[in-house]
């Protein structure tokens, strides 16, 4: 075996080691220590051997059961089945967007825009990638962004890196405006019972603001750049030329895809109305309506159902998550998380107002080093606890998903979107990205942003 | 009917310090799908092939993009191709190589050629050298004259 893999295994005892000390001072009994050890192995297995972590988790949630820990009823509770079949619903419809040319159909939008300037440019594409991101999963919405921009910007001769991270920033912004965009969006309705009315009337305004804000940023940020794009322009620009780059066809089938698409939206976006009306219990439209679209369009291209279900929906990630969620949930059945919630309101000395902030502020940097289900995943038994000592927890939910999503990104790691995106650049333009340029600019637009919720939060009434 | 029967000897292979230029003007006017590569001791090292050079001039996110439909060449093609010129074939070849016994079965070497998608195939003799290389078209047209619609 690799000896980095060997001295990583001992690290990874070391930190479990040090997991069950904290957890002795903190009055765990045995069974409490062993959930701890189990979910922190999960934890540690994403920072330290991203490969080894579906292992891990198996072996984690084995354990738990053959100790008793927890028994096997709620285990199945706790692994949010409803969570991971919403995801699968969702990957199978991105899976005929993609075929039909759903994203590429967005993309000429872009080319379509008259008289281009750059300051248009990074308009347009940081509102598409945060508006994408809010429909459709990131990382599926970064790839079409990257791909977009390096056809224009190899049109225009022009370093594609600026534009790349633009569409970064905005994609992890974006990607809190509604359930959709992140799967801590969906895992946070869920648990929290918040519809995807409270996100469209309370996440996508603040959403927008924060977007509209780093735009700003950006364009003074990137102003070399956007100087020389706009020369480049002036010297290359040819419409007909242009709108050619990148074409779709439109058939018959793009507008029966749309149709589906935006009947699922349109579904999603009323769900808690029609539960009202059908009486039906919270959020069960909202999780069954991926599943009724996945169901229509297997049924309309049976012949492509079972590559939807193989090749579009990511299940090395999925499993991993209900694993993750068994984990996390085990927390919760031994009360672990009651422990932690008392020594962390202890901590902030029963301030409902720093609670926030330190939700806020930890969650945000957390996610810039860990990916943010597992952050998010730990919180959650945490601020249910909270309801239980009595605390209003709506501004709680709301600081779990901005920090979750925006903390992504402080650094160029901080999200799945930042990796997929840079990685596609260093394939097929050879820029690298340094860890400290993307710092400078993450940093501060995600510093500013995070300072803007915070605000929103503290002192709007609707968030309370 | 064993491989050793039908492959061909006259080409052989390219050596791994050759441009790519050089090697794909070889595989042109061979009209050759790919070709083995071997170092100076005349191991064989990977595999050349039309496969490397698509690879390495394509956007490589066409696949995960679904329908992206060019109505233009994008310039970036134009780019990576003058790209190739500073690189040898040791830069390009895959290392990850199937490679065949000369006693197999011509019908084993096709089975391979199927499931691994491949359509060269280096032969090794007992000595694990190499001894020739065989197309889908080899095999094709030994069954065909073993049928008797070609002539020998």
């Amino acid at each position: 075996m690799d000896k980095s893999i060997i001295y990583k295994f001992i690290l990874l005892f070391f930190l479990l080691f040090l997991v069950a000390i904290i957890g002795q001072n903190m009055g765990f009994n045995p069974q409490q220590t062993l959930a701890a050890i189990i979910f922190s192995a999960s934890v540690f297995a994403t920072l330290l051997f991203w490969d080894f972590r579906l292992a891990i988790a198996f072996l984690g949630v084995a354990i738990l059961l053959l100790t008793k820990v927890i028994d096997l009823e709620n285990l199945i509770k706790f692994s949010s089945l409803e969570v991971i079949l919403f995801l699968i619903g969702m990957m199978v419809l991105v899976g005929l967007l993609k075929e039909i040319g759903f994203f590429a159909w967005l993309v000429t939008l872009i080319l379509r825009i008259k008289k281009l300037t750059a300051k248009k440019f990074v308009l347009a594409i940081g509102i598409l990638s945060a508006l994408l991101a809010c429909a459709v999963d990131e990382v599926t919405s970064i790839i079409f962004m990257v791909a977009a921009i390096l056809e224009i910007c190899d049109y225009f001769e022009v370093d594609p890196s600026p534009y790349v991270i633009i569409s970064v920033l905005a994609t992890n912004i974006g990607s809190t405006g509604t359930v959709l965009g992140n799967p801590i969006g969906i895992l946070i309705a869920s648990k929290s019972g918040l519809t995807f009315e409270d996100f469209i009337f309370k996440a996508f305004p603040l959403m927008l603001i924060c977007l509209f804000t780093v735009l700003s940023l950006v364009i003074f940020w990137f102003r070399k750049a956007h100087k020389e794009l706009d020369k480049k322009m002036q010297e290359l620009m040819d419409n007909e030329l242009f709108i050619k780059l990148i074409s779709v066809p439109p058939e018959k089938q793009l507008q029966f895809g749309l149709g589906i698409f935006g009947l699922t939206i349109l579904g999603i976006a009323l769900h808690h109305r029609l539960e009202l009306l059908f009486k039906l219990e919270t959020n069960t439209l909202l999780l069954s309506i991926p599943l009724i679209s996945a169901g229509l369009v297997m049924i309309w291209r049976h012949n492509k159902a079972r590559k939807y279900i193989e090749k579009d929906v990511e299940w090395w990630t999925l499993i991993f998550f209900l694993l993750l969620f068994a984990n996390a949930g085990t927390l919760k059945y031994t009360a672990v998380t009651d422990i932690i919630a008392k020594g962390v309101l202890n901590l902030v000395k029963q301030s409902h107002s720093l609670l926030l902030g330190l939700i806020l502020w930890i969650s945000a940097f957390g996610s810039s080093i860990l990916d943010n289900v597992v952050l998010v995943v730990a919180f959650i038994p945490i601020i249910q606890s909270f309801r239980d000592l009595g605390l209003g927890l709506q501004p709680l939910w709301w600081a779990l998903l901005f920090g979750g999503c925006i903390g992504g990104n402080i650094t160029l790691i901080g999200s799945t979107a930042n990796i997929v995106a840079l990685g596609i650049l260093e394939k097929e333009r050879k820029i690298k990205i340094n860890f400290w340029r993307w710092l400078a600019i993450g940093f501060t637009t995600s510093v500013i942003s995070i300072s803007i919720i915070w605000l929103a939060l503290l002192f709007l009434p609707i968030y309370r | 009917m064993k491989i050793k029967e039908i492959l061909t000897e006259e080409v052989k292979s390219i050596s791994s310090q050759l441009t790519v230029k050089e090697a794909l003007k070889v595989l042109l006017e061979k009209k050759i799908s790919g070709l083995p590569v071997v170092d100076e001791s005349g191991k064989l090292v990977g595999m050349f092939t039309e496969k490397e050079i698509l690879t390495a001039i394509l956007p490589g996110y066409l696949g995960k993009v679904g329908r992206f439909i060019y109505e233009e060449n994008p310039k970036s093609i134009k780019n990576k191709f003058k790209e190739l010129e500073n690189l040898k074939v040791k830069d390009l070849m895959h290392k990850d190589i199937v490679t065949v016994d000369e006693d197999t079965a011509v019908c084993e070497v096709g089975h391979l050629m199927l499931t691994q998608k491949l359509r060269v195939i280096p032969i090794l003799d007992k000595d694990k050298k190499l001894v020739g290389i065989v197309t889908r078209e080899d095999i094709i047209k030994s069954y065909a004259q073993e049928a008797g619609w070609i002539n020998p």
